[in-house]
């Protein structure tokens, strides 16, 4: 006989409010129906009402795990409309936070896979390097959440001394290698919890259009770093992880290896980090932009971010600001593979696609 | 034996008056113990002595009907069986008279897991009863081993009484049946990486989801004796046979605690597997130890 169990809107194994219905009989899922829209706060509206130096500030509010590249995305798509183009030491800051922040992403993600895998020491253990990439960010910008280092044109804060955040980048790598990888990937118990289940086909996930880190755990190697570079990636020397096996340990396994990428990235960035000016000279409070709708991408920790931004000469505020997350392109993939899973499983495999309800609900 | 020291066995060591604080202890340890594994502060000595107080201080919705009256009924049933099963613990020596049962013992120590079972199928919730059912599967999957290895150490002895097993030289197959049980004991006090019936993250801790207030209060305290009555069976087995009661007593506390120190180990450092794999786990163990309890018994048989 099937029965209907709801997880969520608030549920201890989600982070965010959304609503996964799913139709069971025993143990097995054989079907799910999803819910979202319980985090909406209308900041595509209020983008509207915002002035071109406020709507920074708002964007960065859409999620508090991806602030930057939100800010970073909306600031690339405005460049465009003003003519502007930040200068190569801003690039580099911009590179070096954005990796910083898949770090955080990451780490944070490997933490709430292993509380949902009933593996809390493990959760503590990501959850306490979480906060050695947070103070690594802190020492940046200032802040741990919400960086405001974005503007139109550059960025607000200079790294004055490289040497200490490489010390500090290098001291959070050996950590994680000693650590979280090893754990992920070789203990019995977490990778049984992980091997085999949540499965998405190269062929399913390329008609379902996922995008990020569950593209590569299911053969898609894109990753718009390499494929459309921006800021400063044309220059970094890195590798794109892919994993074919559509798996929550291959998805596991490509965010472990994007990791160590991520490192990798950030001691080039950082032992290059050119001289110079870290925004355009000139006011910083005045800016005309032309009539048009722009658009940026960015390669998000979850997967690709995309704004388009619409404006009339003369304004002050946009006419439109639109946001596409990867959440929203992820999740419904989470329906195929609830699909005659374990009802245990069900909360690592929506898990696995790193869902953002603060985003995509916005 | 007189009246009054099997009373005091009762009622005072190992019984009731030792029982309830030693059980917040026991819990107060696995969760500092566990903190401590994880980089953590964790919670102050008191703290499983006042989380109890407080909620019994709590109320609860009025539940009315035979529903209502069970899930009064049941935690107050596993409390009182598991104190039991405590008290009938052979710590103290003892000249006739009341010297414990094994039987009555392990049935005794398997009703708590019948009354989470009931306790999660009366509360009607969808939650309740998946953790009741996981709870039911797990329960007879360790259940074999569990019961075939302490069965198994009684009848090499030729006694099913506690302190005459006790007090016996021990044996290979003792030491089999130790292990078997340490084995059985996570999956018993529902600790990673069995915890599968009362996963939170799953099914809101399953059984207990629609208990709280003084009910919730009595299934803590039941699942704290659990701990004792567990624990302490395996240091009965281990304890050296001491001339002085308060040595007897000393290595029996010393060794429940580095028991519970044991499975808290194992639980801050395993995630939890899930069910298929559990029973999977166990019914290769009950294979295993069949094999040598047989050939041991066999052996044990030529020998004598």
């Amino acid at each position: 006989m099937s029965y209907e169990i709801p997880m969520g809107p608030y549920h201890p194994g989600l982070e965010e409010p959304y609503k996964l219905n799913m139709i069971c009989e025993g143990e097995t899922v054989k079907d799910a129906k999803l819910h979202i829209g319980f985090n909406f706060r209308g900041i595509e509206h209020l983008a509207e009402t915002r002035n071109y130096i406020q709507v920074i500030a708002l964007m960065e509010r859409v999620c508090g795990i991806c602030s930057f590249i939100h800010t970073l995305t909306l600031c690339q798509a405005m460049e465009k409309l003003t003519g502007l183009t930040p200068p190569p030491r801003a690039q580099y800051i911009r590179v070096i936070m954005g990796e910083l922040e898949r770090l955080h992403s990451h780490v944070l993600w490997a933490g709430i896979a292993a509380k949902l895998m009933g593996f809390k020491t493990m959760f503590m253990t990501c959850f306490e390097i979480r906060e050695k990439v947070m103070d690594v960010l802190q020492a940046i910008s200032g802040n741990r959440v919400n960086y405001a280092m974005n503007r139109i044109g550059g960025v607000n804060r200079d790294i004055q001394d490289p040497l200490s955040i490489l010390a500090m980048v290098e001291a959070l790598e050996n950590e994680m290698t000693r650590t979280i990888i090893p754990i992920f990937t070789t203990s019995k118990t977490a990778t049984s919890r992980c091997a085999g289940i949540g499965v998405l086909t190269t062929e399913r996930a390329r008609s379902l259009g996922v995008v990020g880190p569950v593209a590569r755990a299911s053969g898609i190697g894109q990753d718009l770093r390499k494929e459309a570079p921006y800021a400063a990636y044309a220059e970094m020397d890195f590798s794109v992880p892919v994993v074919p096996d559509g798996d929550v340990r291959a998805r596991l396994l490509v965010r472990a290896l994007e990791i160590m990428e991520s490192c990798k990235i950030l001691r080039q960035a950082l032992a290059k980090l050119p001289p110079g000016e870290i925004a355009p000279p000139g006011d910083s409070s005045k800016f005309s932009f032309v009539t048009g709708t722009a658009t940026a991408r960015v390669e998000a920790p979850r997967g690709e971010v995309m704004y388009s931004v619409s404006w009339k000469e003369g304004a002050r505020m946009p006419s439109r600001v639109h946001v596409r997350t990867p959440t929203y392109v992820n999740m419904p993939a989470v329906r195929f593979m609830v699909q005659g899973a374990r009802l245990a499983d069900t909360p690592l495999i929506q898990a696995a696609v790193d869902p953002c309800y603060s985003c995509t609900d916005r | 034996m007189s009246i009054l020291t099997a009373l005091a066995r009762l009622l005072i060591f190992p019984g009731i008056l030792f029982a309830v604080p030693a059980a917040w202890f026991f819990l107060w340890v696995e969760r500092k113990s566990v903190a401590m594994m994880q980089g953590r502060i964790g919670p102050p000595f008191m703290q499983p002595f006042f989380d109890f107080i407080k909620l019994l201080g709590k109320s609860t919705p009025q539940r009315t009907g035979v529903a209502g009256a069970l899930m009064r009924a049941w935690p107050l049933i596993a409390v009182s069986t598991a104190a039991g099963a405590v008290g009938l613990l052979p710590v103290l020596p003892s000249s006739g008279g009341f010297q414990g049962d094994l039987i009555l013992l392990l049935a005794l120590l398997e009703v708590p897991s019948i009354c989470i079972i009931a306790a999660g199928f009366t509360s009607r919730s969808i939650f309740g009863e998946i953790g009741s059912a996981r709870e039911a599967v797990l329960s007879v999957s360790y259940n074999v081993v569990f019961l075939l290895a302490i069965i198994s150490v009684a009848a090499s002895q030729h006694t099913f009484r506690l302190e005459a097993l006790a007090q016996a030289p021990a044996t290979s197959l003792r030491w089999i049946g130790i292990l078997a049980v340490l084995i059985c004991l996570p999956a018993k006090l529902h600790l990673n990486p069995f915890s599968l019936p009362n996963a939170e993250q799953e099914i809101y801790s399953g059984p207990m989801v629609e208990f709280a207030g003084p009910e919730l209060a009595m299934w803590e305290l039941s699942h704290g004796l659990e701990w004792v009555a567990a624990t302490g069976l395996v240091a009965t087995l281990i304890a050296p046979q001491m001339a002085f009661w308060g040595l007897s007593a000393l290595a029996f506390v010393a060794l429940s605690f580095g028991i519970v120190l044991l499975l808290s180990a194992l639980a801050a450092a395993t995630a939890r597997l899930a069910i298929d794999t559990t029973v999977r786990f166990y019914w290769q163990c009950t294979i295993i130890f069949a094999v040598l309890a047989v050939s041991s018994a066999l052996l044990m048989r030529l020998r004598s």
